[in-house]
Formats: C-alpha cells, sequence, structure tokens
C-alpha cells in the first residue's frame, strides 16, 4: 500500500481550499460597508471533485520522457475559482456583501475544516495503528 | 500563511470601524458646537472606507490571485462634510451673528445613532470572523496528534 495515497491528499487539498475560502469570508465581512465592493467567492469542490474521480492515475501513462503528460499531476494542479458573486444584492453604495449568508457560510466552512482535520487524525491514527501492530 | 493573513483582514475592519465609531461619537459630542478652532460652527466628520489587497510579503505576490481577491479595508480618509449649517435665531448668544443668528451644525442625531448601532455589529462580525480562523488555526495544530 502507498502510504502517500489519495484520502490524504484530499485532505490536505481540502484543508487548503478551506483555508482559502476563509480569507475570502474574512475580507468580504471586514469590506461589508466598503462602497462599490464585490462580494468574492471561492469554488473548489468541482474541482476537487474532478482530481477524486482520476481513480489512482493521477496522469496518463506516458511511455517516453519526451511525451507531455496529459491532464496532468491530479492534486498538485488543483486551482480553486475565485469569482465575484453576482447573485447578491446591490446596496445603494455599489457594495453586494450580504453579512448574514458570510456569516452563514463561515460556519459551514469551519465546521467541515474541522472534519477534514478529523479525518486526518483519523487516517494518521490509522497508519500509526498499523505501523505499531506488530509490538 | 493563509490563515494569518485572515486575522490581519479581520483586525482591519476592527481597526476601521473603530475609527468610524470614533467619528460618530465625535459628531454626537459636537451636536450644538458652535465654536471651533478654524472658526464657524462643528463640521460633521465622515468615514469613507476603501478596500486594498492583503499582501503580506513578495511570496504573497508571488502567490497571485488568491491575494489579489482577499482585500483588507481601511478608512482611507476623514471628511469634514460641507452640509451648511442650520441657522436658529438667538440673539442673546454669544456666537450669534449681526442679525442674531446662530449657526449650528446640521448633525441628526438619530442617524449617528443608527450608524453607531451598525459600526457596533460591523466590529462583531469581524470579531467573529476573526474567530473563526482563529479556531481554524488551533485545529491545524491538532493535526497528527
Amino acid at each position: 500500500m502507498d502510504i502517500n495515497d489519495k484520502t490524504i491528499d484530499a485532505l490536505r487539498a481540502s484543508l487548503n481550499f478551506r483555508q482559502m475560502r476563509q480569507k475570502i469570508i474574512a475580507s468580504n465581512v471586514a469590506n461589508a460597508e466598503t462602497p462599490s465592493y464585490k462580494a468574492k467567492k471561492v469554488d473548489f469542490e468541482q474541482a476537487l471533485q474532478r482530481a477524486l474521480n482520476l481513480d489512482e492515475k493521477q496522469t496518463l501513462n506516458v511511455e517516453d520522457g519526451r511525451h507531455y503528460d496529459v491532464g496532468g499531476g491530479g492534486f498538485d494542479n488543483l486551482t480553486p475559482e475565485i469569482y465575484e458573486a453576482s447573485d447578491g444584492v446591490v446596496k445603494e453604495n455599489g457594495n453586494t456583501v450580504d453579512k448574514e449568508a458570510e456569516m452563514a457560510e463561515m460556519l459551514d466552512n469551519n465546521i467541515l475544516y474541522n472534519a477534514s482535520v478529523q479525518l486526518l487524525n483519523k487516517k494518521l491514527g490509522l497508519l500509526k495503528y498499523a505501523i505499531a501492530a506488530d509490538k | 500563511m493563509d490563515l494569518l493573513t485572515s486575522l490581519k483582514i479581520s483586525s482591519s475592519g476592527l481597526a476601521a470601524n473603530r475609527k468610524r465609531m470614533a467619528a460618530i461619537s465625535s459628531n454626537i459630542a459636537n451636536a450644538q458646537t458652535t465654536k471651533t478652532v478654524e472658526g464657524g460652527p462643528y463640521r460633521p466628520k465622515e468615514v469613507v472606507f476603501g478596500a486594498e489587497p492583503a499582501r503580506e510579503s513578495f511570496a504573497d505576490i508571488l502567490e497571485g490571485e488568491i491575494n489579489e481577491h482577499a482585500q483588507e479595508v481601511h478608512a482611507t480618509e476623514v471628511i469634514s462634510s460641507n452640509r451648511p449649517p442650520i441657522l436658529k435665531y438667538e440673539p442673546n448668544h454669544p456666537d450669534a451673528d449681526e442679525k442674531g443668528y446662530v449657526a449650528y451644525p446640521d448633525i441628526n442625531v438619530m442617524k449617528e445613532m443608527a450608524e453607531m448601532i451598525e459600526a457596533s455589529r460591523s466590529y462583531e462580525a469581524n470579531i467573529s470572523a476573526l474567530n473563526t480562523s482563529k479556531n481554524m488555526a488551533l485545529k491545524g495544530l491538532e493535526i497528527g496528534k
């Protein structure tokens, strides 16, 4: 078994992206009254899903060193999508931050972050258990 | 690091709202002030917020897009508003002009109070974002325990 398997990669990516999302939400909350500031969003679920669906094989097979590996890198090349949310209500000063929605999303993000940390700990616990099994 | 930038962004929000609070309390305290150092009645203060990219270091700039999008807030300027003063007829007032009118600043205390509540709520929202970032960072330290 490969110690560095897909679970750990996926959890690592998820932790990174949730930290990014927290940063963007903090920015939205801080700028909730800044004139003409547009609320931003981070989308990574789809990219992560795609990387997970690559099913063990993270790149196409290359037979020769000079070939390009198409689809490259699985988890390494994940990039989140950052865009200006278009569904917000525009206030009279051109600001589109919905503070309540941001707070809700922050809670959601925080809970899932904690869940990822717990899962990662369980996974590492399993590895530790396996390593110490013959003792 | 990502979460440290989040903390920085939230604290910029706290500072900006504190500045705004200072302007509001100054306006309320001076709602009846007819004499100032610059001469004339007190001029109401307004704080303008502006967004700036949260960049900590050169490495952050290299990191690119995400740091362009995560923006701090700064109280960029404090404007003394040019709203014309309200004239009241009080001939016995020491600051009355030759016709007996006294110029009072045009400050609506109700509006200032409403804005104060708004500033206070924004402050709380930033505190709660700050706490969440802190908890995430602390939770991250538990990995592998």
